[in-house]
């Protein structure tokens, strides 16, 4: 079977220190850093210390009108990366993609609506507009018109090397022919004020790998790059800049903020690159470090060099003294300055550091200087210990990469906190008084699962995935555990109450132990500290098929023999703000009502399965073309699924009458194609609508394959575009 | 200036949202962090929040607040010879 190997045929970069790629490397050989104090936004207790904000209008780079600041870094990195890969994507059928790593999403511009509430006691929802992580996807899918898999990944500052990782991922495995990869992140009230209660910001500018350094600078920005596999791009004679050789994943699984001091993970993820890369540490020719510049990461990141490349580490820097550190595109940023590198053969230097660290006993490039380079690698490492790591080789270098090979998957395992029962919430002032009727989950009578002390800190998003978690399965030490758990809208209560109060208290008095809460692999990492599981550790969003995308992730980690035991999962929380906006914009009726909840399903390969619960055959990511067209859609799932297992159709259908129509005739048409009725179902009506409903939905479909003994199809449609088929077989 | 114990151990429990304890079950000298109480790393940047907020005490670099935050004896020493007059 013909392997595809991902190659980068494109990149495009924003960031403080220029616009492109042209203007990004000048000032990096200029050793010119783009730091300088905010302008952004007001900030009374911090508005002097250095920042990579980019000060250009966006608007007269041509960025659109519509999106968050988020969106727009990220159309305008995408918008480089797709002229300089000269890719026309109609040539790409529903085989292209886009996959993004980011933080904070559009909470820069959801901030204003809390300032508004705050400041004039007025509720403007139209800011929140793309609140969502997965906004900047929808946005770039929509311009380009991407019709492949397509989400955002949201694990702090490893994010958007976690989405490369996992399109390099779809190019192997077969799902899609090109992929753009990368993040964006905008700069934020919520990330300056939460990174200085947590006191890890320079007030001096960020020094990474010095002995005098004092912690990060924020910074922020997109870049993207073209990921192709590289038979597409030699037939239509794309010029290849570069390999994507290995990629791995781990988590620390010790704490929310610190890193583990030995860097244990952050060696777990490179050691899990260089095995799928086939390369030993000795070829390594430089290294692009995390270097953030506090005191904790950059003495665990030396340790984990030194534990796998022993006395000899390899040429490295820092480069975030150029670009600030721009959390979710951080990742994204620094691999288009190792392409680049590898390109130019030269080494980027390390803005900062004038003094070595006896403790860490390291020194990294302080000029710009050619070096000859084959193979580089990339780390990245975030809250949550969530720790990705990504090698990019010269194109004349032999393709080595270890393909995946495809697994049957059981389900051994499930953990579901639903709706006990509708229950009448009460929506408190500021807001417009008024009632919206919920589905809550109630008082988590579970909780007595966790000791007091352990649940002072944990959101209710953060319970109900760890106790579905441990409910899933019954703990092996023995076995390498990856989680995969997916949030539509992160821990919406405390990033609220977090936001609520640095702007009621003009950033005095903060929330320090909030600000963790408001990343969305806040549940994934918990889960992953409580349960000890090292193995990669994601927290997917994309709306609705936010848990479809989890599966995805989880089963991949046993396709390329990463995990012994995948938990998948989504979980959601309610808040008074998302109660109040969707009841402004007219969300909530009789028959549609706000939801929360969390599922988690353990999976593992089926030979290795004792008590299988069911089978997942298959799984299907993508976007439906405008106007909808029923019939092409049933094409597509009949493409995935062989229909003649099937005997019920699952879908998200929820009393709003549009979508609804477009369930109905895509049930329709499979029934046809079928030569027999399937039964079309719903779960909605059970659990009310959240992003992680259809997680519940799956559950429903393990119920309703188990009963009736058939296959169960679970489909999905996100209003904004995504959709999503599994198959679930008792 | 003196500063009452008591008082010191219920702001403590306040801020870190402690649960099951109250101010007579924290040992003077007791360690907070690691064993005893058994805090971390956020629970000492919640505890830079509460000396700001309740005593005027601005700490800037966690390094600062390192030797004070030993045990609730130690924390009030340096609470009674930091705050401002």
């Amino acid at each position: 079977m013909a392997v595809h190997f991902p190659v980068i045929t494109g990149m495009g970069i924003i960031s403080a220190a220029g616009f492109g790629m042209e203007e990004n490397w000048r000032a990096i050989a200029a050793g010119r850093s783009g730091l300088k104090h905010l302008t952004l936004f007001q900030s009374p207790r911090y508005g002097q210390i250095p920042v990579g904000e980019i000060r250009q209008d966006l608007a007269g780079l041509g960025a659109p009108s519509r999106g968050s600041r988020s969106d727009k870094l990220g159309w305008l990195a995408a918008r480089e990366a797709v002229a300089s890969a000269k890719i026309n994507f109609q040539d790409c059928g529903d085989r292209s993609g886009v996959l993004l790593g980011t933080s904070v999403g559009g909470s820069f511009d959801s901030e204003q609506f809390l300032e508004t509430l705050i400041k004039r006691g007025k509720m403007r929802a139209r800011p929140t507009r793309f609140h969502e992580c997965s906004s900047t996807v929808d946005l770039i899918a929509d311009e380009f018109g991407l019709f492949g898999p397509s989400t955002a990944v949201a694990t702090a500052c490893s994010s958007s090397a976690l989405a490369i990782a996992m399109a390099a991922e779809m190019i192997m495995s077969g799902e899609a022919d090109v992929m753009l990869a990368g993040g964006a992140d905008s700069l934020s009230r919520m990330t300056w004020g939460g990174f200085h209660s947590l006191l890890l910001v320079d007030s001096e500018g960020c020094r990474p790998f010095d002995m005098n350094r004092a912690g990060m600078s924020l910074g922020e920005g997109a870049a993207i790059l073209i990921l192709e596999s590289e038979e597409f791009a030699r037939k239509r004679g794309a010029k290849i800049l570069a390999r994507l050789a290995g990629w791995g994943a781990s988590c620390d699984a010790h704490h929310a903020t610190a890193p583990h001091p030995q860097g244990t993970g952050a060696a777990a993820a490179m050691q899990a690159a260089l095995r799928r890369a086939a390369l030993e540490p000795s070829a390594i020719d430089y290294i692009n470090a995390h270097g953030t510049g506090t005191r904790d990461n950059d003495l665990a990141e030396a340790n984990a060099l030194k534990t796998i490349f022993k006395n000899r580490v390899p040429p490295f820097s820092s480069t975030k003294g150029f670009f600030g550190h721009a959390l979710g595109a951080s990742g994204a940023i620094e691999a288009v300055v190792c392409v680049e590198a590898l390109r130019r053969q030269e080494l980027p230097p390390n803005p900062g550091f004038e003094k070595i660290d006896p403790a860490i006993g390291l020194e990294p490039i302080t000029t710009l200087r050619p070096a000859p380079l084959a193979h580089v690698m990339s780390n990245s490492f975030g809250f949550g210990g969530n720790n990705a790591v990504l090698i990019f080789s010269k194109p004349e270098t032999p393709a080595r990469t270890r393909a995946p090979h495809p697994v049957e998957v059981a389900v051994d395992g499930l953990g579901v906190i639903g709706p006990g029962a509708v229950a009448v919430q009460e929506i408190r002032p500021p807001l417009p008084p008024g009632k919206v009727s919920v589905h809550s989950c109630g008082v988590l009578s579970d909780a007595a699962l966790l000791n007091p002390n352990q649940r002072r800190r944990l959101s209710r998003l953060q319970q109900m995935a760890l106790i579905t978690a441990r409910r899933s399965h019954a703990s092996d030490p023995s076995q390498r555990v990856a989680v995969a758990i997916g949030t539509g809208l992160g821990c919406l209560e405390d990033a609220g109450a977090f936001i609520e109060n640095l702007i009621s208290k003009d950033e005095r008095e903060p929330m320090p132990a909030r600000f963790p809460n408001s990343v969305h692999n806040a549940a994934a990492a918990q889960v992953a500290i409580d349960l000890g599981a090292r193995g990669m550790n994601s927290a997917p969003t994309a709306a609705e098929i936010t848990f479809e995308i989890a599966l995805w992730q989880g089963i991949c980690q046993l396709a390329t023999d990463e995990a012994d035991r995948a938990l998948v999962g989504a979980a959601d929380e309610l808040d008074k703000y998302l109660l109040g906006i969707g009841q402004r914009w007219g969300a909530w009726n009789e028959k549609i009502k706000p939801g929360e909840g969390a599922v988690v399903a353990s999976l593992s390969r089926a030979e290795k399965t004792v008590a299988s619960l069911a089978r997942v055959t298959a799984v299907k990511l993508g976007r439906y073309r405008r106007p909808f067209d029923a019939e092409r859609e049933a094409d597509w799932i009949a493409s995935a699924v062989d229909l003649k297992d099937v005997g019920v159709i699952l879908s998200g259908a929820k009393g709003f009458p549009i979508m609804d129509a477009l369930y109905e005739a895509v049930a329709s048409a499979l029934s046809s194609r079928a030569g027999r009725k399937l039964e079309h179902q719903t779960y909605k009506q059970h659990c009310g609508e959240f992003h992680s409903a259809s997680a519940f939905g799956f559950s429903v479909a393990m119920g309703l394959a188990r009963q009736k003994k058939c296959g169960v199809l679970l489909y999905t449609l996100a209003p904004r575009g995504g959709k999503a088929v599994c198959c679930i077989q008792p | 200036m003196n500063i009452s114990m008591n008082e010191l151990k219920a702001n403590i429990i306040e801020s870190l949202r402690l649960q099951d304890i109250t101010p007579e079950k924290i040992d003077d000298d007791a360690p907070l962090f690691g064993t005893g109480l058994g805090l971390d790393s956020i629970d000492a940047l919640e505890l830079v929040v509460m000396l700001e907020r309740d005593y005027g005490i601005v700490i800037k670099d966690i390094a600062e607040g390192r030797p004070a935050f030993q045990s609730v004896r130690t924390l009030a020493d340096f609470i009674a010879v930091k705050r401002p007059k």
